[in-house]
């Protein structure tokens, strides 16, 4: 195969999984795709975080439910990296001469891409997962793998000692050299999460995940075997410690919680910040019309929306319609949500196109946050 | 559609538009939101499956060239096909009813030769309308007239554009200026491509005349007739016009209309945020686009990308363009403030609906 130019770090984005404490929401689509914030799909931030650091090739690794994804990335000239010497591509389970298989964990799909990665001949690999919210500029992360000599380089961040049990756990020396991994410790003598962000060495990388394919006994998951297996190797193993803001709306609860969060005069996350752009594939929808009788207060709407009703404290995602007498409360509209006249919707997620009758009623002001899947209708 | 090559004339300027056409020409000019009058005959003829399209450029290209770029959010970025950029004229015109001056199409004569479509289908960028092209070119085709212009009654008075002298299908003159109700040429017109090819060497001699105004003695001698659009349609000649017309957008049935979805209006993504509300919004009746931030008061009005409305500003019966700022207490009402102004706390800005108050581009 003819090889492409040279690349120093290329990143391999891991969005196969079905994010299934996402319910209904990821029904139809895979959790990167679900959409966030008004108007963009979760991927958006691991692809603009891509772009914003200058990686121009990036190999998106899909296998659940993964149509609404492909046609979304689509050249990702959305993200700016429809580049000619990289770009992206989408790298779903494919058949060789000895046959086809699923994906059976995060080192496995890597494992049976190393042809891709070597067309590229980069020194360096970064590994991320497509379902986390941050801003990073992943040449900071870079640079410190660089200058340590590190095979491995683990982005991690201080998480409060009493929630340590639900997260890797990195335990390190004051120089950032990893001595210790542990997978959900029950009594974990670190505070030190991992973030699934790895650096890898590209001759690191691929000798590692060889040999792991060879071991019936593994799981070929990068947490449960491959960092084990370095460490135990002696490997140089580091931490590059994050402090900004990073999470996994894996949960309707994160999911709802955040999306208010966004709602903050000041937000802990701050979409707005055009030092550093989250770009998304967005659809050309006209601009959002508020109409005479209309009262929209403490919320984030998004383009093509038309509201008629009473929205407070919501966010309302591109072409949603919210019509007369309707009451939208401390809920998240997915993009093409309807609610209409009169209908009353209070703590809720309404998935993609969810029609909502008029005079319905969906969700309570106390108790669990309710959620529809796309395409569904609320009597 | 592949019989018909579209050719865009983005050069047009005017006077009648004041300090709004100061900086830009009408094809630049901001309008609905998050649109510029070029999107409206651009995406019309993308959505009626137009894939060439030639765009003659104005004098002061910039604004123009930056909102367009390669053509992609219109899928123009085409290997076969897409937008072609040409040059137009330097020169102004000779009166304010000229949109299409024959120089600038004898000027652009091998883009026209090398086409491989048996149509052109010309327009200007001062119209504000969704339309399928395709009738109007299938109508052109089976009547076989040498040249089908679009047409639409004036719903007032517009002293800077052509009206159709009819009789029946028929264009038997033309009037500069239309008056209420008269059929209004709405600067589109389709045409095969080696008569017009033709029309350039045949007027050689009078190449800084408009098309019209050159076959205007020769009306009799060809088949030229109009074709009706029933559709929302207006004409942006003057600053009453832009005003006016902008502020039809807030009608339901005008937005379903011209922002259908079928057919949208195409225009540059800038990947803004979506809009945020604070405590303290009050928006009654307004379009605005995402990257706004409003705490204030906002009613009968059109902002655009960026513009941010402070706790206590009021802002009515306006236009803000991209990246206002309405200081806190400030009050704006039938005004139309260009980009980049920040409006300080407590300054009351106002005109009356006949006569807008005008805040120019602000220069960074």
């Amino acid at each position: 195969m003819k090889k492409m130019k040279e690349k120093e770090c290329i990143a391999m984005l891991l969005a196969g999984g079905q994010g299934s404490r996402l319910g209904a929401l990821t029904k139809t689509i895979a959790k990167p795709a679900v959409s966030f914030g008004g108007k963009y799909r979760i991927i958006d931030f691991s692809l603009s975080n891509c772009a914003n650091s200058n990686i121009d090739t990036v190999g998106v690794l899909t296998q659940y439910r993964p149509y609404l994804l492909n046609t979304y990335i689509g050249t990702g000239s959305a993200w700016g990296l429809d580049s000619s010497t990289g770009g992206v591509a989408i790298l779903p389970p494919y058949a060789t001469e000895s046959g086809g298989r699923w994906y059976e964990g995060t080192a496995d799909a890597i494992f049976r891409n190393l042809d891709y990665i070597r067309l590229y001949r980069p020194k360096y690999v970064l590994i991320l997962s497509g379902d986390h919210l941050y801003r990073m500029d992943y040449r900071k992360m870079l640079k410190r793998h660089i200058e340590k000599e590190a095979d491995l380089t683990i982005s991690v961040m201080k998480v409060p000692m009493e929630e340590a049990s639900r997260f890797g756990i990195m335990t390190a020396q004051e120089d950032g050299r990893i001595v210790k991994f542990s997978e959900k410790p029950k009594e974990p003598d670190s505070d030190l999460a991992s973030m699934g962000i790895y650096i890898f060495s590209t001759d690191v990388l691929e000798a590692a995940l060889v040999q792991d394919s060879t071991d019936p006994t593994s799981e070929h998951d990068f947490g449960k075997n491959i960092i084990p297996k370095l460490l135990a190797e002696g490997k140089n193993l580091f931490t590059y410690e994050f402090s900004g803001f990073w999470k996994d709306v894996g949960t309707i609860p994160a999911f709802h919680e955040t999306s208010m969060d966004l709602l903050e005069p000041e937000p802990p996350f701050d979409l707005a910040d055009e030092e550093f752009p989250i770009f998304s594939n967005e659809n050309i929808s006209p601009p959002q019309y508020i109409g005479p009788d209309a009262a929209v207060e403490n919320s984030f709407i998004g383009n093509g929306s038309q509201i008629f009703g009473k929205v407070v404290h919501s966010v309302i995602s591109v072409d949603s319609f919210v019509g007369k007498g309707a009451v939208v409360t401390d809920s998240v509209l997915l993009p093409g949500a309807i609610v209409r006249e009169n209908a009353i919707v209070t703590r809720a997620i309404l998935g993609e196109n969810t029609e909502v009758k008029a005079g319905g009623i969906f969700g309570n002001a106390e108790g669990e946050i309710v959620v529809t899947g796309d395409d569904s209708v609320v009597e | 559609m592949d019989r018909v090559t579209g050719l865009i004339a983005a050069n047009y300027e005017t006077k009648a538009l004041g300090s709004l056409t100061s900086e830009r020409t009408i094809a630049s000019l901001p309008y609905g939101g998050r649109y510029r009058m070029i999107d409206f005959p651009l995406s019309n003829m993308v959505n009626s499956g137009i894939q060439t399209v030639g765009l003659v450029t104005p004098y002061k290209y910039r604004s123009v060239m930056d909102h367009i770029g390669a053509g992609k959010e219109w899928g123009l970025d085409r290997k076969n096909g897409g937008l072609f950029i040409l040059p137009g004229s330097v020169f102004g015109v000779a009166s304010s009813q000229s949109r299409f001056l024959l120089r600038d199409l004898k000027r652009n004569e091998v883009f026209l030769r090398r086409s491989q479509a048996d149509y052109v289908l010309v327009t200007s960028s001062d119209a504000v309308y969704n339309m399928d092209y395709r009738p109007l070119v299938d109508k052109h085709i089976e009547t076989g007239a040498d040249i089908t212009m679009l047409y639409r009654e004036a719903v007032e008075d517009a002293p800077n554009d052509l009206s159709l002298i009819l009789s029946g299908e028929q264009v038997t003159g033309f009037n500069r200026g239309g008056l209420k109700g008269e059929p209004l040429f709405r600067n589109c017109f389709v045409m095969r491509r080696d008569l017009l090819i033709n029309i350039l060497e045949w007027y050689a001699a009078v190449d800084y005349l408009d098309i019209f105004e050159a076959l205007e003695d020769d009306l009799g001698k060809m088949d030229i007739r109009g074709y009706r659009f029933d559709g929302y349609i207006r004409s942006i000649a003057t600053v009453r016009d832009y005003f006016q017309h902008s502020m039809e957008l807030l009608r339901n049935e005008v937005r379903e209309e011209l922002f259908s979805r079928e057919n949208p209006i195409m225009t540059k993504v800038q990947d803004s945020v979506p809009t945020k509300y604070l405590a303290g919004a009050v928006v009654k009746n307004a379009l605005i686009p995402a990257g706004c931030v409003i705490q204030g008061t906002v009613e009968n009005s059109i902002l655009f990308r960026g513009v941010q409305v402070k706790p206590g500003a009021v802002v009515r019966n306006s236009i803000l363009m991209q990246s206002c700022v309405v200081e806190p207490g400030a009050v704006v009402e039938n005004a139309i403030i260009d980009r980049g102004n920040t409006i300080a706390a407590g300054t009351v800005l106002k005109g009356s609906p006949d006569n807008v108050f005008i805040l120019n581009k602000h220069l960074i």
